[in-house]
């Protein structure tokens, strides 16, 4: 079955910061091929890989944000191969870049070069901090966009440094917003006739995620601060079992999980009646959650979080990434997705659909392309003959 | 026009996932009308802060679907909408006579969107879930933390928002499918999936190596590089942010402290990722007597990555950029006040997505929706409102 986005062309020149964006949209069907420089792009050389042995062809960064793309080799910093990629981009719906702002532009490559010959053509772009303003120019990385999107600030413990997130939260945010951003487009362009662009920021993408951090100063004034693993809401907090952390939460049932603490001879003051207001639970987080540890320490996380959710009580094992490779949920939904990669003689289990459709679903078309692998079919479509090819292959463009 | 417009969202959403969700189609122009409880749960002030940053932009009506009255009416809704989404239990919207197959009868081509916390197949189909839950089991909590340090995690729900966001997209996806094929569909979203996606290569690797994942502090998930991390700058609770991976990037960060004596013992990327212990000692000599604004502006200047650890107040009050950006915006209320509010998270050169409108009151647009949308006259709608069925 066809993907939901069958049919739609991509280009995508983008390096870590914007390579989630054509991603998602390649495992959702779209044709996503990927430009890269003729030495290879920034991505094969960053680790980990495969056996821990470094080669363009073998890093698990790469491969984790390339499936379903192909590849193509190009040299755009030169005349001739700015020139393929104005022709590349005349019968695609969307080119996703992450060049500096002007850069593109400056190579004859810019939204309204590209637009002149094809005005239907998305260009989207991101950048640290987005196409305009008194930052434009300043270098980022996905810690400097967490840092100053305003998410590093509050997580981490409450004497300790402030502490970024686990995955480069700021380059997938960029990368959603941009995939949603480019349909958007693609969605007026059927009104209009005309593509646009799309401008995304690291450092926006992460202010668009923070939750509470601008609500609260905007409505109260008041600055989120770090308070290690106690949840702004007061409602949650890593407590130690037997054999490992879990997280306490205080808005499920509450009826239920008191009693459960009571028959235990644990309770302490819990079973009065005050603690029965969510926001009593709320006010007194300290202390209520100080007596739950003292009682979730008889228990082991796997006693505790079954006991908890039979009660409709939302606990949970803390636990790392790999226990999902072994969770039986994730099995029985097929989370991990096998796909083999002949050169090495391996199957890979990449990791899943954020989202199931039913009707077109989400799927790994391919492995990730090896290295200028579909450069004939995809130079050869804008009629660039075998002979050409070579010569540019020669001339170190392609 | 904006890229939404004409399209209806009938939206069941609560809290935060699904609501985040939903205002992104509804800064993209779609209609989107949220159906809420008498009681509905919210943070505060409905018109900005938080809920107003959740519901901008979207129409509120107040119905009871656990009264036979309230729910057929819910339906009538249902069959002029093109959207329609929830983030309750898997089993709720199916108790309630609204799972996908319902809606299908409705509306043959409906898209049907439920975020629910594990799916709507496999064992835990059932179990529930917040935002803080489903970073635990995901490994964030875990791995969020000093090396060898105890677990901290987010300080909030992101999961929440890396759901809502992922939604948005499943939606646009699914409305491209419509378009093309003529056909609707169910998506079938699991939090505890969608932010299990972007755990990035991390689980990948652990897929391939069969090893154990260790938290790594504030070193780099990404190039090789030191120095890398937050340092502490002068006042309160200020730190800098800074990235240093290539030899090219050492030379000008080098250059941008006046090339100290010290900075030549580092020369390479692989003397400063052995000793980074020292070398981070040594930045934080540099940025302690700092003003963290100054000291990023020295950096940046010189074209090192480096970024103030902003709070609250930095973000929404005191970074230009973000300002300049128009990220924040003010929106007039009916009332004749003015909250601020989150804008849309990107920029359409052509068609840009825009705040609609400020958060709506509970049940503000009941009787505009039902006397625009199923033709009831206000006589009906006040019969209605007497026996309990909207609000």
């Amino acid at each position: 079955m066809a993907g939901a986005l069958a049919g739609l062309r991509i280009l995508d020149l983008a390096d870590q910061t914007g390579a989630l964006a054509g991603k998602l949209l390649a495992d959702l069907g779209a044709d996503v091929v990927l430009v890269e420089p003729p030495g290879g792009g920034r991505l094969r050389a960053i680790p980990p890989f495969w056996q821990g042995l470094p080669h363009p062809e073998r890093s698990l960064f790469f491969w984790f944000y390339n499936t379903s793309k192909r590849g193509i080799t190009l040299d755009i910093t030169r005349r001739a191969g700015a020139a393929l990629l104005r022709r590349l981009a005349g019968d695609a719906d969307v080119l996703i870049e992450t060049e500096p702002p002007g850069r593109l532009a400056a190579l004859g490559c810019g939204p309204d070069a590209l637009r002149a010959t094809n005005p239907r053509l998305t260009v989207a772009s991101i950048t640290p901090f987005g196409q305009r303003g008194p930052y434009r120019d300043w270098r980022g990385s996905d810690t400097v966009a967490e840092a100053m999107g305003g998410m590093l600030f509050v997580n981490g413990h409450k004497d300790g440094p402030p502490l970024r997130a686990l995955g480069l939260q700021a380059y997938h945010q960029a990368g959603v917003f941009a995939a949603v951003g480019v349909l958007a487009a693609l969605f007026a362009r059927e009104q209009t006739g005309r593509g646009q662009d799309v401008d995304v920021s690291l450092q926006a993408a992460v202010a668009a995620a923070l939750e509470h951090v601008p609500g609260l100063w905007h409505q109260h004034g008041t600055a989120a601060t770090r308070q290690g693993t106690l949840h702004w809401t007061r409602y949650f907090r890593v407590g130690r079992c037997l054999d490992g952390w879990v997280m306490h939460c205080t808005v499920g049932d509450w009826t239920s999980l008191v009693e459960w603490v009571k028959a235990d001879g644990m309770a302490a003051d819990l079973g009065d009646p005050a603690w029965e207001d969510v926001r009593h639970r709320a006010t007194g987080a300290e202390h209520l959650f100080d007596v739950l540890d003292a009682w979730a320490a008889r228990y082991t996380v796997e006693e505790l979080v079954s006991g908890a959710q039979l009660r409709r009580i939302p606990y949970a094992a803390v636990r790392a990434p790999e226990a999902l490779l072994r969770d039986p949920h994730l099995a029985d939904r097929s989370f991990f997705v096998p796909i083999e990669h002949p050169e090495l003689g391996l199957t890979v289990p990449y990791p899943g659909p954020p989202f199931h459709l039913t009707d077109a679903p989400w799927r790994i078309a391919r492995r990730p392309p090896l290295l200028g692998e579909h450069n004939a079919e995809v130079y050869g479509r804008i009629g660039v003959a075998d002979a050409e090819l070579a010569t540019l292959r020669q001339e170190g463009i392609v | 026009m904006l890229p939404l417009a004409g399209v209806r969202v009938l939206d069941f959403t609560w809290v935060v996932a699904g609501p985040v969700a939903t205002r992104i189609l509804a800064d993209l122009g779609a209609d989107v009308i949220k159906v809420e409880r008498r009681n509905a749960m919210d943070f505060g002030d409905r018109r900005g802060g938080l809920s107003g940053t959740l519901m901008r932009g979207k129409r509120s009506v107040v119905l009871d679907v656990n009264r036979p009255r309230g729910l057929e009416l819910a339906r009538r809704l249902a069959a002029v909408s093109d959207v329609v989404i929830d983030n309750f239990s898997a089993r709720v919207m199916s108790n309630l006579g609204l799972a996908y197959e319902d809606l299908c009868r409705l509306k043959p081509d409906v898209i049907c969107v439920r975020m629910t916390g594990f799916g709507l197949t496999g064992p835990d189909r059932d179990h529930v879930s917040y935002g803080p839950t489903l970073q635990a089991l995901t490994g964030y909590t875990l791995l969020m933390a000093e090396p060898s340090g105890p677990p901290a995690g987010f300080g909030y729900s992101y999961s929440d928002l890396a759901g809502g966001n992922l939604g948005a997209l499943a939606v646009l996806a699914a409305l491209w499918h419509r378009r093309r094929t003529g056909r609707g569909q169910l998506v079938d979203l699991a939090q505890l999936e969608a932010v299990a996606s972007l755990l990035g290569p991390t689980l990948l690797a652990r897929a391939l190596d069969g090893g154990t994942s260790a938290p790594v502090g504030n070193a780099s998930q990404e190039e090789p590089g030191a120095p890398h991390g937050v340092y502490p700058c002068a006042g309160d609770d200020r730190w800098l942010a800074i990235t240093v991976f290539s030899d090219d990037d050492w030379t000008r960060f080098a250059h941008a402290l006046g090339d100290p004596e010290w900075t030549t013992r580092f020369g390479t990327r692989a003397a400063r990722i052995e000793h980074s212990a020292e070398l981070d000692a040594l930045v934080a000599a540099w940025t302690r007597t700092r003003v963290a604004e100054e000291a990023m502006a020295v950096l940046q200047t010189a074209g090192v990555a480096a970024g103030v650890v902003a709070n609250a107040e930095d973000v929404c009050a005191r970074d230009p950029q973000l300002a300049a950006r128009g990220h924040f915006v003010d929106v007039p209320t009916p009332e004749g006040r003015t909250v601020r509010i989150d804008g849309p998270p990107f920029v359409l050169s052509e068609t840009p997505a825009r705040v609609g409108g400020p958060g709506p009151l509970l049940g503000e647009h009941t009787d505009e929706v039902l006397g625009e949308l199923l033709g009831l006259r206000s006589e009906e709608i006040a019969e209605l409102r007497a026996v309990g069925a909207v609000g």
